[in-house]
């Protein structure tokens, strides 16, 4: 049941590479071989949150084709104290890069998206990984449209403000369905939720509105802002009520209860 | 055994009968397609490139149908049409029309048609 996941949204700041590090190490933290992929070009974060220094080999390289994926992956599993499981591939973060994707045309994204369905036999299938997790740009652009076209499952983050509900709406019925991807929606940043009236009422709402599973619940945490990027919840407080909700949506997809 | 022997010739030949009729169809399925879709299609455009953005741009019936070659790298119309559930048939005229459009290429070998994105758009940098 290996699968290629991709978090997206239509808003940045929503909570998508919170989610991506969070639910990597939890479907680690079951057995599972994990890679977690920077595919948020623009504006790389991982190497930060991961802590790590330098490598020699990023994404870039690879989407570039001047280099093997076996040079980019970087095994955190023993930093990170798991047992052979835990790998990431990093987006190149210098602004040079960064500039250097942003003026990538048309074929160039061709190629990179054939690149990425290309994963699915080069670590899937001759590696044995489980999962690969794609934490991606926010909105339309090329990097997240290929992250979602190549990925079986595609979680989308959202939160309650207006502007992200509009926009969500409109990207779930105009983008998703046109490919027809498996998609689960993850709500975020959630007020009262310990009224279950409220949940419920909400619960009623995303119905309406996007037509598309609800996968979870994250309310509001005041100790993941204080943690300022510091913690791997899953990993550093797995008995915090937002490691539970990852358990949660981690079983959810391992055993492929999602419709 | 002479009777088999005389019948083997009319087998041959109703053969090639049949592989020329189903070349004809096949012509005639894109040229149905490209009428019910309207013909002011662009005639082919060399090298077009089949990217993310294109995918969500084109009609809905053709996205499915490419998407599956995106997926496979190279296909038959059989094979594709085993992925979309479609018939053979349709999934030939798709694949055909996308070949027109510049999107595919098309290889004979023996008695099935290839389909594939272009090695050379795909590979070289």
């Amino acid at each position: 049941m290996s699968k290629i996941i991709a978090i997206h949204s239509y808003k940045g700041g929503t909570g998508k590479t919170l989610l991506s590090v969070n639910l990597a190490a939890t479907l680690a933290k079951h057995g599972n071989k994990v890679c977690l992929f920077d595919l948020d070009f623009r504006a790389p974060s991982l190497f930060a949150i991961l802590k790590v220094e330098s490598t020699e080999y990023w994404l870039n390289d690879y989407l570039n084709g001047s280099c093997d994926i076996n040079k980019v992956l970087i095994d955190l599993s023993s930093k990170l104290q798991m047992k052979d499981k835990f790998f990431v591939c990093l987006a190149n973060p210098t602004t040079e890069a960064i500039r250097d994707i942003c003026a990538k045309d048309r074929k160039w994204e061709m190629r990179a998206l054939g690149r990425l369905l290309s994963l699915r036999n080069t670590l899937m299938k001759e590696q044995g990984f489980d999962y690969l997790v794609f934490d991606t740009s926010p909105g339309l652009q090329y990097s997240s449209i290929n992250a979602i076209v190549a990925a079986d499952l595609v979680l989308v983050a959202t939160t309650g403000d207006r502007s992200d509900v509009n926009g969500t709406r409109r990207m779930l019925h105009e983008i998703y369905e046109l490919f027809e991807k498996k998609t689960g929606l993850v709500i975020n940043k959630v007020l009262d939720a310990s009224s279950k009236a409220k949940m419920d009422e909400m619960r009623d709402k995303v119905k309406v509105v996007y037509h598309f599973p609800l996968l979870a619940v994250v309310p509001c945490f005041c100790e993941i802002l204080r943690a300022e990027g510091n913690l791997i919840f899953a990993q550093d407080k797995p008995d915090h009520p937002f490691s539970k909700i990852l358990e949660d949506l981690a079983k959810k997809i391992e055993s492929d209860n999602i419709k | 055994m002479k009777e088999e022997m005389l019948s083997k010739k009319p087998l041959q030949i109703l053969e090639k009968i049949k592989e020329n009729l189903e070349k004809l169809n096949e012509k005639m399925e894109v040229m149905i397609e490209l009428q019910k879709h309207g013909k002011k299609e662009t005639p082919t455009v060399p090298d077009a490139s089949l990217d993310v953005m294109t995918l969500l741009s084109m009609p809905d019936h053709l996205r499915k149908t490419a998407m599956t070659i995106c997926r496979f790298g190279r296909a038959t119309a059989d094979e594709v049409a085993q992925q979309t559930n479609r018939a053979r048939a349709v999934e030939s005229a798709y694949l055909n029309q996308l070949v027109i459009m510049g999107y595919l290429k098309k290889e004979r070998k023996g008695r099935k048609a290839y389909f594939y994105i272009d090695k050379e758009v795909h590979e070289s940098r």
